[in-house]
């Protein structure tokens, strides 16, 4: 049953991404939280959807460019870290290094599928000979069903290659907890300040920049 | 005319403009979807294929203010403006309303809302009411865009170009961009000093000074080099995970 409502939530993450309504369910943040409540683990699913969310904080979908999936990959990881969790890996850090990386990956395959959806649509809507009103509903709706079916697809698979990856990787995973949690820290430390790019730069934005640094640290010191 | 129940078909239909998104015509389809209930009405069966067909044509727009192009069109079509004319205004239009959403909702709203919310989770708030606020601030602000674009739209027709360019879009993009900016030092700040999980779970996370000092470097990294850094630090991290499969073998 859990199955199933991982693959419908990968389904219902794709669409929300680009195609309907884009109200950022598709987001990792949102993503992984909502599997992590599927899975009876929220906290869990939350924790790697926020450490995806700052790796996909620079992607931009301007324009037609082509990017990766986070939110189906999210959902993928976070399934296949349960698996592996409820095979017996030890949890922390590790299973976590693991569980990103296995998401960084499979955004990619997610972010090809997309493109060959889309040359897919070509076909679809976009031919030579104009279609007519009752076929160009028919047409869009049936995009909007195969964008569906991608991402559950996608999710499906992708948490059945990752499962046994995680399970494997993380029965010997042999990196120290203190190491494997500084490594992350300093990786996620480094795209949030890549992300900075968003919002103009270091040139354009140094002293909002640092007024937040100095902020955060008052938070440190006195929260 | 077309009334109230037609327009509000084309407003929701608005929604899935991208739906049928393609490199050919973008989301020409997803345009003329969107319009098809007020086609229907202004022209029932005769000439209904020939004007969807020009209304599929190459489209493109931030999905959030496609509402205001689809609601000047139906205003246009209802006026019985030339075709020329509503072509012209597509073409002027599809530029400036990808620009604009880009810059205010891609690189402005959404990552606001977001760090603002990660900024939540490493404070302490729960999952569920940094998860919560994120999702209904954000779309109290999506929703907002999305019905008053359509709103102008409908209003102003092929004069909505003109009244866009006299609202204060730059302002609020500077604000935003500033808050955005603000609120990545927060976050980072938080990170490089806590790590990246909320209080509860930070047990394990206590790596010393040693590991503080290198997410600052870090950081420092990132600003410099931006985006440019992305593929070298997941293939940095796909080594770390050989090396630590490989001590543990």
């Amino acid at each position: 049953m859990i199955w199933v409502a991982i693959i419908l939530l990968g389904g219902v993450v794709a669409l929300d991404a680009t195609s309907f309504p884009q109200v950022m369910v598709s987001r990792p943040l949102v993503a992984g939280t909502l599997t992590g409540v599927i899975i009876g683990h929220p906290v869990e699913g939350f924790v790697i959807g926020a450490a995806l969310e700052v790796f996909a904080l620079g992607v931009l979908p301007f324009g037609a460019a082509r990017y990766p999936e986070a939110g189906t990959a999210v959902v993928a990881a976070t399934m296949a870290w349960h698996a592996a969790e409820n095979g017996g890996v030890a949890g922390g850090p590790g299973i976590l290094m693991l569980a990103l990386v296995f998401a960084l990956g499979w955004e990619r395959v997610g972010g090809s599928t997309i493109t060959a959806m889309r040359r897919w649509n070509e076909r679809l809507v976009a031919r030579d000979v104009p279609l007519g009103a009752a076929a160009l509903e028919r047409r869009h709706l049936t995009a909007l069903s195969l964008d569906f079916l991608r991402g559950a697809l996608l999710t499906g698979v992708g948490a059945l290659v990752g499962w046994p990856l995680l399970a494997l990787a993380g029965a010997h995973w042999g990196l120290a907890t203190g190491t494997t949690a500084g490594v992350l820290r300093a990786a996620v430390a480094l795209m949030l300040g890549a992300a900075l790019t968003v919002f103009g730069g270091w040139t354009e934005r140094h002293w909002p920049f640092l007024f937040g640094i100095a902020a955060g640290a008052a938070l440190v010191l006195f929260a | 005319m077309i009334g109230f129940r037609t327009r509000w078909a084309v407003f929701l239909r608005a929604f899935s403009i991208q739906g049928s998104f393609n490199y050919r015509t973008l989301i020409g389809a997803g345009f003329a979807f969107a319009l098809l209930p007020a086609l229907r009405r202004l022209y029932g069966n005769e000439g209904l294929d020939a004007v969807v067909a020009r209304h599929s044509r190459l489209f493109n727009s931030h999905p959030y203010l496609a509402p205001m192009a689809v609601a000047a069109v139906l205003r246009m079509e209802e006026a019985e403006d030339a075709e020329s004319v509503v072509e012209r205004f597509k073409m002027a239009v599809r530029g400036s309303l990808g620009t604009l959403g880009d810059r205010i909702i891609w690189a402005g709203w959404r990552p606001v809302c977001l760090l603002a919310a990660l900024a939540l989770a490493l404070l302490g708030a729960r999952w569920w009411v940094v998860v919560g606020a994120f999702l209904v601030v954000y779309n109290a602000g999506h929703l907002a865009v999305r019905v008053a674009a359509f709103r102008m739209g409908d209003r102003w027709g092929r004069d909505v170009g003109e009244r866009l360019r006299r609202l204060p879009l730059g302002p609020t993009q500077q604000v935003l961009a500033a808050a955005g900016a603000f609120l990545t030092g927060v976050v980072l700040t938080l990170v490089v000093a806590w790590g990246p999980v909320p209080p509860a779970g930070r047990g394990e996370w206590m790596e010393g000074p040693g590991w503080v000092l290198a997410a600052a470097a870090a950081a420092g990294l990132g600003v410099r080099f931006k985006s440019a850094l992305g593929g070298p630090v997941v293939l940095v991290l796909l080594g770390f995970v050989a090396l630590g499969i490989a001590l543990g073998i």
